[in-house]
């Protein structure tokens, strides 16, 4: 590893790329620049690469035969690794000269022995990749794309052409300069805290950036998840009270019509209680979102539930223990009737046995199809098979695990006759319980077979505790809530940082939930500078996008409905989710609105929304961003009593003071956009805010928000 | 090696360039509508041919669907249901001959309309069907022979059933690889050869075509898809032009691309969309007939449009009856009917029922045994179903399949008897789904030698034409 030289060529890089941030990040202080850096050869772009041979490298070989010889090095800086950041913290891809990009098999990051500061990175060629001349080779880590630079696969060619500004990167002789990890969770940077914002509320609005400006990411997620009490003492969990509505009979009187089965046999009571909690809950943002995950999770959909007041408790089991332990949310939601009545454990008896329950909490709610390594990446077998987490014999048993337990007919404080107790736990009735030999999960160190003859309880209690032990149920669960708040495709290494305070929290507690959000809101490839890896983000699914529209718009009530609203929205907003596929409270199966594996089409990325993003529903979100910022929002009707419009008085006055329409645009980068607008695209939209008068700045305004919102560049939160 | 490496890129190729992008829109059949040009072509080249699928989501119980009348196989399945309260009386079953088989059986009660249509040989039955990996009877599933990943688990069996892959986890399905291979009989399409009415499914995403969908009537044809707010004004058009060219930005950001990519493929279409055609025949209003609605009403635009091929994904959901099955399953099989033969009629009236085979698909069938008892009985996930095909090109009036343990066509209903791989009645097919999607892709079109691209796993099987499409 001697004679290379010219460090200052790579600086100039390092400053080349700080100037083009400095262009779109509007904060007094820009981000500090921590993408990864590839080296290159001293006086092209074209990558420094290795033949790995053990223990050393063979510097060698100027082209990568395809085929025969897949391993290569590549040689990675400008890193502030954490103590377990390996390679599995990296993606690392190419794109050929037709534009098409490959994933790359990353296997190895180990730094240099005399330049610790350099790390060698070894990949794998897909084994069908044929030689096609000159690629271009990023390496993408935390969210943030490296330069790309040249490869020769086969034969060395022209094309593709080398990005705009690329200059040669070679080997550095001394440590660059890095921003360590703490740095990096709290960096004052005002699109770091937009971001912040949108990844763990339903949306950014002044009072609540100026919140976080003053006390820091950590004081504002300590704040949300502290105790909060009522007027009484009780602990509370929403900021307004749940709808408080009676349990009916199963089938409606006849003269329960109109209103009278919109409000008790409906969500629509349900459905605007939550919108008005995402637009206005502010002291429960984040339980409120965390709640709203898990439930895609621990699915019940009211299409079966049919009564409100059946689905009030379920929710109530989310938002209890939204920050609280994952094996309490087990226990809870198995007993919560709603659940015992969609996944049919609430008819499951020793005499007639019923797998649903059974089934769908291993398969969804906790450990998944496939054994899982702890950075949730899925075990293989010598056949490159992925090994299965259980077979029918682990159904079998639990299904008889759950038998006998039903709703609290008589006896609990909301038994009544003739109307099914769906506000009580379920009760056990002991002939109805399965008293056998249960197979449960297999793993080391579990207790896979209950012996026959114990009780219900002793039963439920082993069963829930196989299950949570198992050591899927850590990557399982935090990587659908990190694709949940922040994004579709961690890193695994993300998967595993965040597995690993669900395992421990840091005082010995596995399952605490409260801990995981913090981790997963605080880490590093969450945190930071803009994210500039192609494949970084989530597609606002329907009720983020309707909420992160309406709240930096301050929402309220239309004109005309007069001091009883308080100026506030109702929040009948459902009917512009339920056009997006989005019918909240109601999802289509207890696979949720979208399934979580949905994989991009041409893709091998996970994208769970655009399960619900299709040609079909891609024009209804620009036609709902037209009805509130054109359109007048949302009129007064039956059921809508105070309706919902938007205030752009704040937009209009800033176009109002520039002209030229630039304050108007920035500032929306700034607080919508998180600084994410490139210069191009900021170039569109000002040219269309220009189009408009400028004595007309209410136009120009919502010309202006109209752009943004429908942009794809919204659409994926990023 | 030339196929897998096109199969490889089509999994991996991640985000496209402007170039590749525009690659992608002649696959679609979108660039036509770009260019504002369109290919003319002779009507005699290939006539019009259309496939549809309806799936039966959750699971739907074929043994309530199709059952043995004649005495003795009613007398199994009786036994196994009869007492719980899941058996359909024998009396209420509406009788069907297979000359296949040769015995008397029947059609679920409400299916009252398509057993009008059997009548008239225009609807076959397709048994014992399910995923499979390769051919399988209970004692080779029993000794550990290969067999489809997660059996009896609804997403998995849902997404095999409408990949056509059962080994491993697809990223196409079959309606897409048909639609990638047989593009080229549809040259010149205004619009992309799928449609569905049901949301994005797997089944429609190919390598290279991806779908429309729309939403069912009552929506209008005209307003499935519309942009509002634009009027003529200079600063809207200025509004319209700088939307759609930030739609042309960050196309190296891989989400952001599919996001800018599906709305220009709806802008694109609602411009091919601007008329609502009437139909002849009045469709039920249910889940089913409004789709099958929206479906006959693109039909009956397939000349203006220029379509040659087309295929179309409909869903009835609510088949996951776990409980509650007498009830509920009657009422979807009352939809189904109903909506099948509106749908056929509209089709005689359009002049092309000889031209449009509507099939069935669902997750599984569900357990012979019964789970629970009395009014709440239902029953659980099983494996191998019946399924039916409707249409004039079909060869109606017949069972078609593949023998069981008994040597017929048809399972032998007994619990934990030769055809059952557990202790509740879940049969194993003998009809692979490959089998009986290739069965439908030749009719539509598929050349024998790009039927192992399509269903990969064909060659695993004996057969891949079971007749019914003559």
């Amino acid at each position: 590893m001697k004679g290379f030289s010219a460090p200052r060529l790579f600086f100039q890089a390092v400053c080349c790329a700080l100037a083009i941030f400095s262009a779109v990040a509007v904060s007094a202080q820009n981000p500090p620049e921590d993408a990864p850096v590839l080296i290159s050869q001293p006086g092209s772009t074209r990558a420094l690469t290795a033949r790995p041979t053990g223990k050393s490298f063979d510097f060698s070989p100027k082209t990568v035969q395809a085929g025969r010889n897949p391993r290569i090095t590549f040689f990675v800086t400008n890193l502030a690794l954490l103590p377990d950041e390996g390679a599995n913290a990296f993606r690392v891809d190419l794109q050929d000269a037709q534009g098409y990009r490959y994933p790359l098999q990353v296997l190895a990051l180990e730094p240099l022995a005399d330049r610790p500061w350099v790390y060698a990175l070894t990949v794998r060629l897909h084994p069908l990749m044929t030689n096609v001349g000159d690629v271009l080779v990023r390496a993408n880590w935390r969210g943030m794309a490296s330069n790309r630079v040249r490869l020769a696969i086969g034969f060395e060619s022209r094309k593709p052409e080398d990005d705009a500004g690329a200059v040669p990167t070679p080997m550095p002789d001394k440590p660059p300069v890095t921003t360590p990890v703490q740095n990096v969770a709290s960096l004052p940077w005002a699109g770091d805290r937009v971001r912040f914002i949108e990844q763990s509320t339903f949306g950014p609005n002044a009072a609540l950036e100026m919140r976080l400006r003053r006390i820091g990411f950590s004081a504002w997620l300590n704040e949300q998840t502290e105790e909060k009490r009522d007027a009484n003492g009780a602990l509370r969990y929403s900021t307004y009270p749940y709808p408080n509505l009676p349990l009916m009979p199963q089938t409606p009187s006849q003269t329960c019509t109109g209103n009278c089965l919109r409000d008790n046999y409906s969500m629509y009571p349900l459905q605007k209680w939550f919108f008005r909690e995402t637009l206005y809950g502010e002291d429960q943002q984040l339980r409120r979102r965390v709640s709203w995950a898990l439930g895609q999770i621990w699915v019940v959909s009211g299409r079966e539930t049919i009564q409100p007041s059946r689905m009030v408790p379920y929710v109530q089991v989310l938002d209890r223990n939204a920050f609280g332990n994952y094996r309490d949310l087990m226990r809870e939601m198995t007993l919560n009737p709603a659940m015992g009545n969609y996944l049919d454990m609430a008819i499951s008896t020793q005499q007639n046995p019923n797998e649903n329950y059974a089934r769908e909490i291993l398969q969804l709610f906790s450990i998944g199809l496939y054994r899982l390594n702890q950075d949730g990446t899925v075990q293989r077998d010598a056949q490159n098979n992925p090994i299965p987490t259980y077979d029918q014999s682990v159904v079998n048993g639990f299904t008889k695990v759950f038998t006998g337990w039903s709703f609290c007919v008589q006896g609990c404080p909301n038994s009544q006759p003739g109307i099914v107790n769906y506000k009580d736990q379920m009760v056990l009735t002991p002939a109805n319980h399965d008293a056998g030999e249960k197979q449960l999960l297999n793993y080391p160190g579990a207790v896979s077979i209950i012996p026959a003859g114990l009780t219900a309880d002793q039963d439920f209690e082993m069963a829930l505790d196989n299950i949570f032990y198992h050591p899927n149920v850590a990557p399982f669960v935090s990587k659908i809530l990190i694709q949940q708040l922040v994004t579709s495709n961690p890193t695994p290494a993300y998967v595993g940082r965040v597995a690993a305070v669900f395992n421990d929290n840091g005082q010995g507690i596995r399952g605490d939930l409260k801990a995981v959000v913090r981790a997963i809101l605080l880490d590093p490839e969450a945190r930071g500078n803009l994210k500039t890896d192609p494949d970084y983000g989530h597609l606002r699914e329907p009720v983020l996008f309707v909420t992160n529209i309406l709240r930096p718009l301050n929402p309220v009530s239309v004109a005309t409905a007069g001091g009883a609203c308080s100026n506030q929205s109702d929040g009948y907003l459902n009917p512009a989710t339920i056009v997006l596929d989005q019918d909240v409270f109601n999802p289509p199966s207890v696979f949720n609105y979208y399934p979580m594996t949905y994989t991009l089409q041409n893709t091998d990325l996970h994208a769970p929304e655009f399960g619900i993003f299709s040609t079909g529903t891609a024009l209804k979100r620009p036609n709902f961003v037209n009805q509130m910022i054109f359109g007048g929002g949302i009129g007064l009707s039956s059921d809508a009593s105070c309706g919902t419009q938007v205030s752009l008085a704040r937009w209009q006055s800033l176009a109002a003071a520039d002209t030229t329409g630039a304050l108007l645009v920035d500032t929306m980068n700034t607080e919508i956009m998180h600084g994410s607008l490139s210069p191009v695209v900021r170039g569109h939209i000002l040219e269309a805010v220009q189009a408009v008068a400028s004595t007309d700045s209410l136009k120009r305004a919502r010309t202006a928000f109209y752009l943004v919102a429908t942009a794809p560049q919204f659409q994926v939160q990023r | 090696m030339e196929q897998n490496r096109r199969e490889f890129i089509g999994k991996s190729c991640r985000a496209l360039t402007m170039a590749a992008v525009a690659t992608q829109l002649s696959h679609l059949g979108l660039v036509s509508a770009l260019a504002q040009k369109r290919s003319r072509k002779s009507e005699a080249v290939d006539s019009y041919k259309a496939l549809v699928c309806v799936f039966l989501n959750g699971g739907s119980d074929a043994n309530n669907m199709v059952v043995p009348k004649y005495t003795a196989g009613y007398a199994d399945y009786s036994a196994a249901r009869t007492a719980q309260g899941l058996a359909i009386p024998q009396a209420n079953l509406l009788s069907v001959t297979p000359p296949s088989i040769g015995l008397e059986f029947g059609l679920h009660p409400n299916l009252a309309e398509l057993h009008q249509l059997w009548g008239q040989n225009r609807l076959a039955v397709v048994t014992n069907v399910g995923t499979l990996v390769q051919p399988l009877t209970k004692a080779l599933y029993l000794s550990g022979a290969p067999r489809p990943d997660q059996l009896f688990s609804h997403s998995d069996q849902v997404a095999q059933f409408r990949t056509a892959i059962s080994n491993s986890s697809a990223t196409t399905g079959w309606g897409g690889r048909l639609a990638d291979r047989t593009g080229p009989i549809n040259a010149g399409a205004a619009i992309p050869m799928i449609t569905s009415m049901a949301g994005v499914t797997i089944f429609s995403n190919g390598v290279t075509s991806s779908p429309l969908i729309v939403e069912p009537a009552p929506t209008p044809l005209n307003q499935v898809l519309t942009l509002n707010g634009f009027g003529t004004t200079s600063d809207e058009l200025a509004r319209k032009t700088a939307m759609q060219r930030i739609r042309g930005e960050d196309l190296d950001k891989t989400l952001v691309q599919a996001a800018g990519f599906l709305t220009q493929q709806a802008v694109s279409v609602s411009e091919q969309l601007s008329t609502d055609p009437p139909l002849t025949v009045t469709f039920p209003a249910t889940t089913l007939g409004n789709q099958l609605k929206q479906v006959a009403k693109l039909m009956k635009f397939r000349t203006s449009l220029n379509m040659t091929r087309q295929i179309f994904f409909v869903q009835l959901p609510g088949f996951d009856t776990h409980g509650s099955q007498i009830t509920n399953q009657g009422n979807l099989f009352t939809q189904l009917s109903q909506a099948l033969k509106a749908f056929y009629d509209e089709t005689v009236a359009q002049g092309i029922s000889g031209q449009v085979t509507t099939f069935t698909m669902s997750d599984f069938s569900r357990t012979l045994n019964p789970a629970g008892t009395g009014g709440n009985v239902g029953s659980d996930h099983a494996w191998a179903g019946h399924h039916l095909v409707m249409g004039d090109a079909v060869a109606g009036g017949n069972f078609y399949g593949r023998p069981t343990s008994n040597g017929s066509i048809f399972p032998t209903l007994v619990n934990n008897g030769p055809d059952d791989i557990s202790t509740r009645g879940r049969f194993v097919p003998t009809v692979s789904v490959e089998m009986y999607a290739a069965t439908l892709a030749r009719w539509f079109g598929l050349n024998e030698a790009e039927m192992p691209l399509v269903f990969p796993l064909i060659g695993n099987f004996p057969t891949s034409n079971l007749g019914f499409m003559g």
